[in-house]
């Protein structure tokens, strides 16, 4: 269980499922965080040229 | 007449957990006696999962969680045994391990009939007891008859995705509350309790919560 729970837990802990076969497993669970384009020096640059794109089209 | 405790079940199809959760929070709720509503929401533990996933689910289990296949045996021989300890005859040598969108889809539907419930338990028994197949939508509308849906409603609805929304509704809330694994019951939108849990623990939250509306009552008549 997250610790982003807003529940108070009860029960056993050790009923939960743990790495069982009804846990998502943490790779899909907690999906990779979009990359910063602030800090990828290509995805800025295709950020910039995306934003050029819009501009000449509006 | 005071308002029924609200309990809200994230659970998948195809949670083995969840089935012999169902039977425990039940017998739990009998235990506490008292009023109880109860509302199911999707969780989808394999969301990639073909329809027609070409093998059983020991190969399932095999090839996605890497699980060595004595191993899964071993799960499976435990988790079949735990649910015969609560009334649940697992047949894993039948069991179609599928895709359960539409499952769930038809989950919404039912509840937008008022038969959520009955819908859930005929998905579960016919997945895990009864060979059914619970991923194709003539299956699951031959087996929304048996709760009284009209069969080409259900197909309509299924057809169009008309509750596809909802269901992603829930997986998105299931996300932002942190659940990973289900079962999952929030009760009174107050108490979590992860896993299928025994009876008396179910019974014990419902009788907190129950407790828990009545101060304020009690310190309103002792003022007066």
């Amino acid at each position: 269980m997250s610790l982003t729970s807003p529940f108070q837990m009860v029960g056993d802990p050790a009923a939960a499922c743990v790495g069982d076969v009804c846990e998502i497993p943490q790779a899909a669970a907690a999906p990779t965080a979009p990359e910063d384009t602030d800090t990828n020096p290509l995805l800025s640059e295709h950020a910039l040229v995306i934003r050029q794109l819009d501009e000449n089209r509006v | 007449m005071s308002t029924p405790i609200k309990v809200d079940i994230w659970s998948d199809v195809q949670c083995p957990w969840c089935y012999i959760g169902k039977r425990k929070f039940e017998d739990g709720a009998a235990q506490f006696g008292g009023e109880v509503e109860v509302e199911y929401h999707s969780f989808e533990l394999a969301p990639d999962t073909p329809v027609d996933f070409d093998g059983s689910p020991k190969d399932f289990l095999s090839q996605r969680k890497g699980i060595a296949p004595d191993q899964v045996d071993m799960m499976l021989d435990r988790v079949t045994g735990i649910a015969k300890s609560v009334g649940l005859d697992y047949d894993y040598d039948h069991v179609h391990q599928t895709n359960t969108i539409k499952a769930h889809e038809l989950l919404h539907f039912a509840k937008s009939k008022g038969v959520q419930l009955e819908m859930k338990e005929a998905l579960l028994k016919a997945y895990f007891i009864d060979g059914g197949h619970v991923g194709r939508i003539e299956d699951l509308a031959d087996l929304a008859t048996t709760v009284g849906l009209d069969r080409d409603e259900v197909v309509a609805v299924l057809e169009a995705q008309t509750y596809l929304a909802d269901v992603k509704a829930d997986v998105a809330q299931a996300e932002a509350y942190g659940i990973q694994g289900v079962p999952f019951f929030v009760i009174d939108g107050k108490y979590g309790v992860s896993g299928a849990q025994e009876a008396a623990a179910f019974a014990n939250v419902l009788e907190q919560a129950r407790s828990e509306r009545d101060e304020p009552a009690a310190a309103t008549q002792d003022a007066s």
